[in-house]
């Protein structure tokens, strides 16, 4: 009787996310519109244009350099957040709280507020004498920041909670012999939560390749297309230049680097034995 | 407590997920109540307005079903209506954002009627303006009527041009004196941002080719005749991109970028900006930031926009309708939705009576003067009886042009602005774009500029 437990959720993912990716794959070989009920097969031409598509590569460059910004700089601040509050008995609660209010507050209201804290006239812009999201060299910088103040207390919990299931007798013998608290971190600490590292930093780039609220809130790709990323040229090209065909071979093309950074996870997980 | 069987909590559980689920896809014209209605949804400034259009423009509908109005965000009630659309769904009423958008799609996919047939029984022809009429065909066929048109404007704050002794300009000359002199007073000669809307690059790059290239020159090229990437387009972009450069527009480049309506208008009420360049929808937006309702005594008004080269007329003013609205062919009963249409678009006392009290922006009627009460706001009034008199005619980006051109025009102008394209590369896009497009007869029918707008 097991698998009518599972039926509501097979008929939700079926009509949810199976039929709608198949149609996708479908329709990134078609000249649809997205709106007509007719659709021309084109052949792989959706698929040829794409890497002479100026915003399709900028996008795609924007994804990776946000994608290395998401890798480096949540991921220590996460790290660093997660082994401070470790070492601490007292306000741990507070302080895991505080770092995870972020994340639960809707990204429109997160976005605002980092709207007007970032303004050029009265904000921290206007105290730097920069425009943080104006400047095409800044603005995408600038939202990447603004994200990430939202993302970081998340990957601070599930670190800790990692943090939290490794053997305490190790950082007592760890103590006794000398070590300092850095050489704790790194012989200790990562170790122990590696498995929870690799994971988090491949869900980092798959999330990565699928930012788009943050973006789409503070500039809608510009200026002059200085944030956009390939999710902002899939939704401009699906909606506003009604391409949903060559959006579909974009959608498709971002799928297809999400299974292949999932496919490598799953290779290592298995060579290395790790049991998350 | 009766028992509930298991068999009969996955019966119910799955009974209840399909009456979820086929609710969601109710075809048009299904009232919440569950009879046949009248379904529109609107995108208005605020609650304000959507209470004002539910009770004077669709509770007030007494026709065969009843109406039923929806308000939606602006930033998302295309999307909205082109997935229902696409799921077979959506409003009775299809409203898009004038001519260039959508339209030719949604009448190519069969969801919008062919209005024809009711042109004649309603009068449509003599109604409304035929420049209208005439952008809201497509091939050949009347698909939608316009609900609201509006015009560019060059509004200003007579007090703030009273302090810095300046003039609203006319000419090219008599511009670029006024903003190299607002700017050195300490001002920004004009307020202006696109952080709340990126599309309002187009209302300023329509600026720049109608007053900067010419209406003629316009007209020429929306016929195929002239191309795009002609010197006089290509002048023109680069003249007004000089002007974003220079700081005229909003303070700087990265200042457009950034600034907000609300600060748009707060600079021109608070004597930051002399000068504003936007449309007539902004007559409803401004009111709150000046007179009584802001706390303070200052004043707005507005003048045509300049010409920006020599041998373009002085006054010409821009054409756009706003809002054009189809009837969806899902609704079963077209002809029902055909006199909901008519009412909501023709119905005069009515429509004058909605552009005195909430400032709306009336559908393409013929309107004169003496149409408006004693109580109607001058401004309004000076609005309509000049557009009535036009002798030269504009073309607006989200009017005359086809939808991926627009699109492509409001997105790269920012490339211009920024230094990373040229004005002769940006046109030669606008060309590309334009070509294609036109080969497939998706460029909406431009009025002679010079036929004014009888």
């Amino acid at each position: 009787m097991g698998w009518v437990f599972m039926l509501p959720l097979v008929i939700v993912n079926l009509f949810v996310v199976l039929i709608p990716s198949v149609l996708s794959i479908v329709y990134s070989f078609t000249d649809w519109s997205g709106i007509s009920t007719r659709a021309r097969f084109v052949g792989l031409q959706n698929y040829t244009t794409l890497f002479r598509d100026p915003e399709f590569v900028q996008g795609l460059l924007h994804n990776i350099l946000w994608t290395v910004f998401f890798l480096i700089v949540p991921m220590a601040m996460g790290l660093f957040g997660a082994f401070a509050l470790s070492r601490i008995r007292r306000f741990r609660l507070l302080f895991r709280t505080l770092y995870f209010i972020p994340y639960i507050v809707a990204s429109v209201v997160n976005a605002s507020i980092w709207r007007s804290i970032l303004d050029p006239d009265s904000g921290v812009g206007s105290l730097l004498h920069i425009n943080p999201l104006g400047d095409t060299h800044l603005a995408l910088w600038s939202v990447a920041f603004v994200n990430n103040w939202a993302w970081w207390g998340f990957l601070v919990v599930v670190f800790l909670a990692a943090m939290q299931g490794i053997d305490p007798a190790l950082y007592e013998a760890a103590q006794m012999d000398g070590a300092s608290p850095f050489r704790q971190f790194f012989s200790i600490t990562l170790p122990g939560i590696r498995p929870t590292f690799a994971f988090l930093g491949l869900m980092t780039i798959i999330w990565s390749f699928l930012a788009f609220d943050y973006v789409y809130i503070l500039t809608q790709g510009g200026p002059a297309g200085s944030t956009d990323l390939l999710s902002t040229v899939l939704y401009r090209d699906a909606f506003s230049n009604l391409q949903a065909g060559y959006s579909s071979a974009i959608g498709v093309v971002m799928a297809l680097i999400s299974t292949l950074v999932v496919t490598v996870y799953l290779v290592v997980r298995r060579v290395r034995k790790w049991e998350i | 407590m009766p028992s509930i069987t298991r068999r009969q909590l996955l019966a119910g559980g799955g009974a209840l997920a399909a009456a979820s689920f086929l609710s969601a896809c109710t075809p048009a014209g299904s009232a919440a109540g569950g009879g046949r209605a009248i379904t529109i949804w609107n995108n208005l400034a605020d609650d304000q307005q959507n209470k004002y259009f539910d009770r004077h423009f669709v509770r007030s509908y007494k026709g065969k079903y009843p109406a039923e109005f929806t308000p939606k965000a602006s930033n998302t009630i295309d999307r909205l209506i082109q997935t229902s659309l696409a799921a077979g769904a959506g409003p009775t009423i299809i409203v898009t954002p004038g001519p260039s958008s959508f339209v030719e799609a949604y009448y190519s996919a069969g969801y919008l009627a062919d209005l024809d047939r009711y042109a004649d029984r309603y009068g449509w022809a003599k109604t409304f303006a035929p420049w209208a009429l005439a952008a809201s065909r497509v091939d050949d066929k009347l698909v939608t009527l316009p609900t609201s048109y509006e015009t560019m404007v060059l509004y200003f704050n007579p007090e703030t041009l009273q302090r810095l002794g300046l003039t609203a300009p006319s000419t090219r000359e008599e511009f670029e004196d006024f903003c190299a002199e607002a700017k050195g007073k300490g001002t920004i000669p004009i307020a202006a941002g696109n952080a709340d809307y990126r599309g309002a690059n187009e209302w300023f790059v329509g600026v720049g080719l109608n007053h900067g290239a010419g209406p003629d020159a316009v007209y020429s090229a929306l016929r195929g005749e002239t191309k795009w990437t002609d010197p006089v387009f290509v002048d023109a972009i680069e003249r007004l991109a000089s002007y974003f450069t220079k700081g005229w527009f909003g303070g700087s480049v990265d200042r457009y970028f950034t600034n907000s309506f609300p600060t748009v208008y707060r600079q021109l009420a608070n004597g930051d900006a002399p000068l504003m360049l936007s449309g007539t929808w902004e007559f409803s937006n401004l009111a709150p930031y000046f007179g009584k309702a802001a706390g303070n005594d200052q004043t707005w008004d507005y003048t045509a926009v300049p010409s920006l080269r020599d041998g373009v007329p002085t006054v010409i003013w821009d054409l756009a309708i706003g809002q054009s609205a189809g009837v969806n062919t899902n609704f079963p009963d077209e002809a029902a939705a055909a006199d909901y249409l008519n009412y909501l678009t023709t119905d005069t006392a009515n429509i004058i009576a909605s552009v005195e009290q909430m400032s709306f922006e009336p559908p393409p009627i013929h309107l004169t003067a003496s149409d408006f009460s004693a109580k109607a706001d001058p401004r309004i009034v000076r609005l309509y009886s000049s557009l009535s008199a036009a002798t030269s005619i504009g073309y607006t980006t989200w009017t005359f042009y086809p939808q991926q051109t627009e699109t492509y025009m409001i997105d790269y102008f920012e490339n211009v602005i920024t230094g990373q394209m040229t004005a002769k590369e940006y046109c030669q896009g606008i060309q590309t774009r334009f070509s294609t497009e036109r080969a497939e007869g998706r460029v909406p029918t431009a009025p002679n500029p010079a036929g004014g707008l009888a």
